[in-house]
């Protein structure tokens, strides 16, 4: 187990730039995970911390080495693919073994380090069986088996449970964490599924056109995202267009005027607002910003219910309350009342 | 599947892929092994020196073969010969085919077609070009000896040097395509996974790479065996007259000698000996992957 620290990574095939001077810093243990849209550049920073692409510019450090310039075989990251990767003229044990043996292992001690990983995967007592002979979820378990045996310096997993069931992923995300926690693996795992993400992460990396947008905790990018990008992107925001008159003052680009917090530069901006800080109704009362809204769409979802309003003709924008018993939801062309504090709309130029 | 009875769909499928290898097993029947089980009765005949063949039922063909250091000499060397082409063409073959297989070049159909050309040259009209190629008075030597480096013709044609490159040359195509269609097949990810874990590209080729084109191997160089065991426009050509191998030998008998029972034992003997060696090496290779 070990840091990791990535400085001033860059990768550009060409003219394209698809990880674009990247830092992060990874304690000794954590689980972080990096996020983003698809083509963003998150396989590419995990498979040049792997070795498997050399980057254009910039510096990997495990534990105390540089491995830049380091060979896969001699860094000593356990990688795990999201089309698992095992060897299929190799049974489950020998799968297991293949990296200790490659590490010069004495035979002795091999067989019961496979017994080990394997039992801590659950799987003991398929040692013989040929990867064909088992189901997605098992041979996902194998191909982390197969990296934990040789006890790696990171982690590194791709996307590991995207070929799983929406269940079987459920079960296999808790797994990952309570192993990667009781082994006290440092850990890096590729995903685009928001929740997973959410769930299983110590710290994100929110990344965009191979760019870091933010770093921090769940808590962190929820309620101070950094910047547009990444309050559309962890959980759901509405987005105004306008702009901020004086300190403290926004006028969408209807002619609404509002009052936001007071550190915004005056200049185009988008206020953001996450809808469950939008009161509906009567608990709008009294609050700094207050507007009568039509319904245009409302949908059910169980504890909550989703709604889209219009203020007017160009502001829309999206409301969750929590359902309550006897609660209906609004019909459309309905008018509403809606409210907000004026720390509850995150302010972020625009054209920056 | 279940061992019970098979679904009556299941079974109508089954008796109309029966159906439909019929033509050609009819065909290999025919014009195979009709012919082999003909000649196998000509070779048990006598052959009578102006009488042409005497019916008969002994083998004193097959006797007069392995009795005389000559024959036997011309099956050593034929052997010899084609088993140095086939590993000479699985060594220079996989690195090709690898290359062709891993790819992503937008001319990997341009480099694939590269391969295959030399196979729209027929033998005969290769060989010929390396004569003109190699010959004593050929372009190699002429320029050899054109820029001094040699004062006599380099002894290229009619060597078995000369013989082992024409071989080579015609046999590498088939064995590359092989490799590369079962190369093809195996993810790049298996072979990332194995560096990951510590294998250098040694440790990987041993481990993964070899082991999973092992089918491939096995039907490039049984293939490739096979035709050198029965090279004839090569040997002939390159070889010259004195270099005796099995495929011109049989030639020679029926053609030249009119000798059909004795050249009909030899033709056993050649089918004879490329089964047993291609079998043999089939189980030495999967032996040593257990
Ligand atoms: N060999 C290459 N040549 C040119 N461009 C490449 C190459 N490999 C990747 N890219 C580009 O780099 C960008 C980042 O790719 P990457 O595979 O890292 O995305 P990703 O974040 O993992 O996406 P996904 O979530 O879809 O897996 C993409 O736009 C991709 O098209
Ligand atoms: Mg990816």
């Amino acid at each position: 187990m070990a840091r990791l620290s990535i400085s001033h990574l860059k990768k550009s095939y060409g003219d394209f730039i698809a990880v674009d001077d990247v830092d992060i810093a990874i304690a000794d243990g954590e689980f972080l995970v990096l996020l983003g849209p698809s083509g963003c550049g998150k396989t590419t920073t995990l498979r040049m911390i792997a070795g498997f692409i050399p980057p254009t510019a910039g510096s990997i450090t495990i534990g105390e080495r540089d491995v830049t310039a380091l060979p896969p075989w001699k860094r000593h990251c356990g990688l795990v693919f999201q089309s698992y990767a095992l060897f299929p003229h190799m049974t489950v044990a020998q799968n297991v073994a293949f990296g200790l043996e490659m590490h010069k292992v004495p035979q002795a001690e091999r067989g019961p380090r496979v017994a080990e990983a394997l039992r801590l995967v659950r799987l003991t007592g398929f040692d013989d069986r040929y990867p064909r002979q088992l189901s997605g979820g098992q041979q996902q378990r194998v191909a982390l088996a197969r990296a934990l045996a040789m006890q790696p310096q990171v982690l590194l997993l791709d996307e590991p449970l995207s070929n799983l069931d929406a269940k079987l992923r459920l079960e296999v995300r808790v797994e990952i964490r309570e192993l990667q926690r009781k082994l006290g693996l440092t850990t890096i795992m590729v995903t685009h599924d928001q929740e997973e993400a959410l769930t299983m992460a110590d710290r994100l990396v929110v990344m965009e056109k191979g760019q870091v947008r933010q770093v921090g905790t769940q808590r962190e990018l929820y309620e101070k995202p950094a910047d547009r990008f990444v309050a559309g992107f962890i959980g759901r925001s509405a987005f105004l267009d306008g702009e901020v008159t004086a300190p403290g003052r926004f006028r969408t680009a209807g002619g609404l005027d509002m009052v936001c917090a007071a550190a915004a530069k005056p200049g185009p901006a988008t206020l953001a607002l996450r809808p469950e800080r939008i009161a509906v109704g009567g608990e709008a009362d009294g609050l700094p910003n207050r507007f009568t809204a039509k319904v245009e769409h409302a949908s059910y979802l169980g504890a909550l219910l989703d709604i889209q309003v219009a203020l007017d003709e160009h502001d829309r924008m999206l409301l969750q309350i929590p359902n309550r018993p006897g609660l209906t939801e609004p019909q459309p062309d309905e008018s509403i009342t809606i409210g907000w504090a004026e720390d509850a709309g995150l302010v972020y130029p625009r054209g920056a | 599947m279940s061992t019970a009875a098979p679904e009556a769909v299941a079974g109508a499928r089954t008796n109309l892929a029966g159906l439909l290898v019929v033509p050609a097993t009819l065909f290999v029947a025919f014009m195979l092994i009709g012919p082999l089980a003909i000649l196998f009765r000509y070779s048990l005949n006598k052959f009578v020196p102006g009488q042409f063949m005497v019916d008969a039922l002994v083998i004193e063909n097959y006797v007069k073969f392995f009795t005389d250091a000559y024959y036997l000499n011309v099956l050593a060397r034929t052997v010899r010969v084609a088993v140095l082409c086939t590993l000479a063409c699985l060594i220079l073959g996989f690195p090709l085919a690898y290359v062709l297989a891993r790819t992503q070049s937008r001319f990997k159909n341009l480099l694939v077609i590269a391969v295959v050309l030399p196979l729209f040259v027929g033998n005969a009209v290769r060989a010929a070009g390396w004569m003109t190629a190699f010959g004593s008075r050929g372009a190699l030597n002429a320029s050899l000896m054109g820029m001094g480096l040699i004062d006599q013709p380099l002894e290229i044609m009619y060597t078995e040097v000369a013989v082992l490159i024409g071989i080579i040359a015609v046999n590498l195509p088939f064995m590359v395509l092989s490799l590369q269609s079962v190369i093809e097949g195996i993810p790049r990810n298996v072979e990332e996974a194995a560096f990951s874990l510590g294998a250098n590209p040694a440790a990987m080729f041993r481990r993964v790479l070899w082991p999973l084109a092992l089918p491939g191997i096995l039907a490039g160089t049984i293939l490739t065996f096979i035709l050198a065991m029965n090279a004839y426009a090569t040997p002939v050509l390159l070889g010259g007259p004195k270099f005796q191998m099995m495929g011109p030998l049989v030639y020679g008998q029926f053609a030249q000698q009119n000798n059909w029972p004795f050249g009909g034992a030899i033709s056993f003997i050649l089918m004879t000996a490329t089964i047993l060696l291609t079998v043999a090496a089939h189980f030495i290779v999967q032996r040593r992957n257990r």
